[in-house]
């Protein structure tokens, strides 16, 4: 057996046409027809209310801010200058406001040093300054003083001095003392002592005690200086 | 460092600027107050006894040339034809002057003049120059027992025979021309010595 479908894909000359038929129209119904009317006609009359209600809202709003203010603008003033007027706000300040504790906290949040490297010209400062009277305060005798001795000018005197003069018995001293670690090392390592001769002497030396000693007392020595 | 504050205050307490040039070369300050070794020792020591050895022969000319005086005659007078004293009464005398000069050298200021030409420093135990007494005694030692000098080459800490038995030392004390006599250097290390 076959069906229809497969007789006319046998045959191409057949056509097969789908004819849909619509319902039939249905009797309309009176009341769902009111009251969908009068329920579409609800729902715009409580929009219209409701944006008309909002409307007169903002305009009146607007209208009252407006002449609020403009009130104020011109009633603020009067009164404040008036309490101004009556009120001695520097006692005021003093008496309410801890001033040291606001000082120190705009300090502490401040680089001085800084604000002033920014914002000060120093050299102008020093330009316009007397160095003439800062000098005269300053003591040139005692820096000088302190300046030679600190350097120790003396012993560079004596030291580029006694190169060019030549001193004879520093020289035989000083090859003395050469002579006597070279055969305290060549000793040590015979004997195999492997810790450094012990040279501590009780005493100070009179060449040492003489740089210490005020000119009295060198006076004394003889010559020691 | 001093700083000029410091330094200010120090001569506000009567510190005087020092003007005066050193005569200790710097590069001998490190070891100013050391224990000497043989050889400076030595050389001073050498220095010492020639002195002496010079001063005898002097001494021998002084006396010959007396002779003449004394005895102009063709004998030689009391010393016989040589006209000079004997040697071992002039070694005798050689010895003695050298016992006495050392111990006036060290007794006074510590130092000879072979000392004072080596830079060297006679000190006790107490970092002064010795007593008369320690002076003398060392001086015995020393001119009789000179080998004792040797014991500082070996030793550990530069000591001779004399220095351990005595209980001094010689140091490095560089300074120039003749010290006075006495020494006002107070000792401030105050270590005593050690015994080997």
């Amino acid at each position: 057996m076959t069906s229809g479908a497969d007789e006319a894909s046998d045959d191409p000359a057949r056509e097969i046409v789908l004819v849909t038929r619509p319902a039939g129209p249905r009797a309309p119904n009176p009341v769902e027809a009111l009251r969908e009317v009068v329920s579409n006609s609800v729902g715009m009359a409580a929009y219209t209310a409701s944006t008309l209600a909002s409307l007169i809202e903002q305009t009146v709003s607007y209208a009252v801010e407006t002449s609020v203010n403009a009130a104020l603008d011109r009633v603020v003033p009067a009164i404040a200058d008036a309490i101004i007027e009556r009120l001695d706000l520097t006692d005021l300040v003093l008496e309410q406001v801890d001033l040291n504790r606001i000082i120190t906290s705009a300090l502490d949040g401040l680089d001085l040093t800084q604000l002033v490297i920014d914002r000060v010209d120093v050299n102008a400062i020093v330009a316009e300054a007397d160095i003439d009277a800062v000098i005269d305060r300053v003591p040139i005798i005692p820096l000088a003083d302190y300046v030679i001795e600190e350097i120790d000018l003396p012993q560079i005197i004596r030291d580029s001095t006694s190169g060019i003069a030549g001193d004879a018995m520093n020289t035989v001293r000083r090859q003395g003392v050469g002579a006597d670690q070279v055969v305290s090392r060549i000793v040590d390592r015979i004997v195999l002592r492997r810790r450094q001769r012990k040279l501590d002497a009780p005493g100070s030396p009179e060449s040492l005690a003489a740089r210490s000693t005020d000119d009295s007392d060198r006076g004394s020595e003889g010559g020691t200086t | 460092m001093t700083t000029f504050r410091e330094y200010r205050e120090a001569v506000a307490q009567g510190r005087r600027p020092q003007y005066e040039l050193p005569t200790l070369p710097s590069d001998a300050v490190d070891f100013q107050g050391d224990r000497a070794g043989f050889v400076s020792r030595a050389v001073a020591a050498g220095i010492d006894v020639v002195l002496v050895f010079l001063t005898v022969l002097g001494t021998i000319a002084v006396l010959w040339m007396l002779s003449f005086i004394v005895d102009p005659g063709t004998d030689g007078g009391s010393f016989g034809d040589s006209r000079v004293p004997p040697v071992v009464l002039m070694i005798g005398y050689g010895y003695a002057l050298n016992v006495l000069y050392w111990t006036v050298g060290w007794a006074t200021s510590g130092r000879t003049i072979g000392n004072l030409v080596m830079g060297l420093r006679v000190v006790n135990y107490k970092g002064r120059h010795p007593r008369w007494i320690g002076a003398f005694l060392r001086a015995v030692f020393c001119t009789v027992f000179p080998f004792g000098l040797l014991w500082v080459i070996v030793s550990g800490a530069n000591r001779s025979v004399q220095d351990v038995v005595i209980r001094t030392s010689v140091i490095y004390d560089w300074v120039a021309g003749i010290p006075g006599l006495g020494s006002k250097a107070e000792p401030t290390t105050g270590s005593e010595p050690t015994s080997e």
